[in-house]
């Protein structure tokens, strides 16, 4: 409950502000974080996604970490779909597993195209900030846009991972093409 | 028999027309009230529908802080326009977006708390949280007039009011049908009861048209009309019997009186001519006895002369009693000569006639004043004379005798009374004291015919009078006259003899 608070907190002052501008990067990044947070009830999974009915829903973060503490707090003892949240930060793409959402920080920026391609098809929400995210690499991409942290969603991406994302999370967000040529 | 002022039917009708639309009224006020309340409910759960699909939709947009989604999911409410306000609140209760778009976030009313709805005075209010998996997002505040329940109100009133009004109408036909089967028997009995009244003709009966208490009535009023008829009947052949019977009667009556008016005509007309014819040879009696006297008296004895005397004394005296006899059936026959009669000076006027002959004897007369009479005066005189005569007659032998002459007024009679000293007589004989002959006293001691009292009463009863008299033998006698008062004899003797 209390993460939840806090969500709804920082959802007003970062929009307000700017978050474009440098002070308030982290509170941009708060938002972020509640976002990837608030995906894990809107992206259903296939059940082979998930080893046991117990297993944790996992939060990854590939690269540099931007959220800090923000993002384990949100999750703490949260449930979603009576599993609990996990976060979970890798070096390298190469050591992500079970993972189900994982935010491409944008120190990856140049390493797109072999994360995507190590991924797969693997059943993983991919969520990155760089630009054209959605498009190039990934699944969510966010976008700030008259001074609102705005979603963009490669659907077809998303249904090739065997992700089913509610419609109501697609109503929030712009659908975007893929731009890459593979595939 | 008038024409009632309300009829049964009309009551009938009037009863049952408000019998049934007071249970139609209360049906319909109570319908009215039910659906009302519970269009109040439905009211209230459509919104709270309405709300959960808000908030269902609301969710993400909360989730992923994208006001303009919140705004276009809110604005999805125009298409009702019931909907006078929806505000969503984030879980901090800061209002988040709103509807209609133009309301102002810090105008909006505080957040409501959980799950509710409640009425306010023109509206109801429903708040749902925004919960997606599990997690409460928010919540939502949705506002709506009550305009579909007046206008369902009105709607519901109008056609509960147009079918009481159809079932009146309706009831009214009914009622119109069914007071028939009361209202015609008694209507029947009551026009019969009527033309029984006003033609007086027990002969005529109700029909009996129902089964029921009414048909009872209707048998028991027509039992009651034989009944009627009946001694109706019985006393019409009474009637007419006792009017047969009268009728003999009467003929009887009349039969009875004329044959005694003939015999009576017949025994005055013998008595009349009897007396007139025996006066011729009394006359002859009285004259020859007379010449006999005259002219043979020398040659006659004292004896003989005597006896002739007699035969004259005798003659005359007889010849006295047929005038008498004479003018007492002239009294019955003549017509009376009404006139005022002056008694004072009638009687003064007698009185002198009677003491002319008597002028030796000492008499002390005592004369009241007297009122005047309507009577005839020759009659009258008639009969003063008889009854002063008699006064003076029987006071002879007393010294003085004393004749008092007086009247009084009493009620509507002149009572004249007479009263004498002399003979007197027996009461017990009162009542032969004025029959004609009767006498109560021998011819040797006072002389008469025993014609007189008769006559006065007669002349008495002829002026619609009353005769009596008291007595006592040897104590003198008073006679009574009493006649009608002049003002009070409006109709005089109108049977004539």
């Amino acid at each position: 409950m209390a993460i939840v608070t806090l969500v709804a907190a920082l959802a007003i002052p970062g929009v307000s502000s700017g978050a474009t501008s440098g002070s308030t990067v982290a509170q941009e990044y708060d938002l972020k974080a509640a976002f990837l947070f608030n995906f894990a009830r809107f992206v259903e999974w296939p059940a082979d996604a998930f080893a046991a009915a117990a297993t944790p829903i996992t939060i990854g973060v590939l690269g540099d970490d931007p959220f800090g503490a923000t993002l384990d707090s949100l999750v703490g003892g949260e449930l979603v779909r009576n599993r609990p949240l996990l976060v979970r930060r890798y070096g390298s793409v190469e050591d992500v597993d079970a993972c189900h959402i994982l935010f491409i920080s944008s120190s990856e920026a140049g390493r797109l195209d072999h994360i995507a391609r190590v991924l797969g098809r693997r059943s993983i929400l991919t969520v990155g900030d760089t630009k054209d995210f959605a498009a190039d690499a990934g699944i969510i991409g966010f976008e700030l846009a008259q001074r609102r942290l705005r979603l963009r969603i490669n659907l077809a991406a998303a249904t090739d991972a065997r992700l089913t994302i509610s419609s109501k999370l697609l109503r929030q967000a712009q659908i975007v093409r893929s731009s890459r040529g593979r595939k | 028999m008038t024409t009632p002022r309300t009829s049964i039917r009309g009551k009938l009708v009037t009863a049952m027309m408000l019998t049934s639309t007071t249970v139609l009224v209360l049906t319909g006020a109570a319908l009215v009230l039910y659906d009302l309340a519970s269009f109040r409910q439905s009211l209230a759960r459509s919104l709270a529908t309405r709300a959960e699909i808000l908030a269902a939709n609301s969710t993400a947009a909360l989730a992923f802080d994208n006001r303009d989604d919140a705004t276009q999911v809110l604005a999805a409410l125009r298409s009702d326009p019931s909907t006078v306000m929806a505000v969503l609140y984030d879980h901090e209760g800061r209002p988040f977006a709103a509807y209609p778009a133009d309301v102002s976030l810090a105008s909006v009313p505080a957040a409501p708390s959980g799950k509710g709805h409640w009425f306010e005075p023109s509206s109801v209010v429903v708040s749902r949280p925004v919960v997606e998996e599990g997690q409460t997002l928010g919540t939502l505040y949705l506002k709506s007039d009550l305009r579909a329940l007046a206008g369902r109100v009105r709607i519901f009133t109008l056609v509960v009011v147009v079918a009481v009004l159809g079932s009146i109408a309706v009831a009214f036909a009914l009622a119109s049908w069914l007071q028939r089967g009361i209202a015609l028997p008694v209507r029947t009995l009551a026009d019969t009861a009527r033309q029984v009244s006003d033609s007086k003709d027990f002969a005529i009966r109700a029909n009996v048209v129902s089964d029921d208490e009414l048909g009872l009535l209707t048998h028991s009023f027509n039992e009651m009309l034989s009944e009627i008829q009946q001694r109706d009947a019985a006393l019409r052949a009474s009637e007419t019997r006792l009017r047969q019977l009268n009728g003999d009667l009467e003929r009887r009556v009349e039969a009875r009186t004329a044959q005694l008016e003939t015999s009576n005509r017949e025994l005055e007309a013998f008595s009349y001519s009897v007396s007139h014819d025996l006066r011729a040879p009394l006359r002859h009696i009285d004259g020859f006895a007379d010449l006999l006297r005259r002219q043979a008296h020398s040659g006659l004895d004292d004896k003989a002369k005597r006896y002739i005397e007699t035969i004259s004394a005798s003659a005359k005296s007889m010849g006295m009693l047929i005038d008498d006899l004479l003018s007492f059936s002239r009294m019955g026959r003549s017509e009376l000569q009404n006139a005022p009669v002056d008694l004072d000076e009638l009687v003064a006027e007698v009185r002198a006639a009677v003491s002319s002959d008597v002028a030796d004897r000492e008499i002390v007369w005592t004369v009241a004043p007297l009122p005047r009479v309507v009577g005839d005066p020759a009659m009258l005189r008639l009969a003063l004379v008889n009854l002063l005569s008699n006064a003076v007659k029987y006071t002879r032998g007393r010294t003085p005798a004393r004749i008092t002459v007086g009247a009084t007024e009493a009620g509507h009679e002149t009572v004249l009374f007479v009263q004498d000293n002399g003979a007197g007589f027996d009461m017990a004989y009162q009542g032969k004291l004025f029959g004609v002959f009767q006498r109560l006293h021998g011819a040797e001691e006072f002389e008469g015919t025993g014609i007189g009292l008769a006559n006065v009463r007669r002349i008495i009863e002829r002026h619609r009078g009353r005769v009596w008299a008291k007595g006592e033998l040897g104590a003198g006698a008073t006679f009574f006259v009493a006649l009608p008062r002049e003002d009070s004899e409006a109709n005089q003797d109108q049977e004539a003899a």
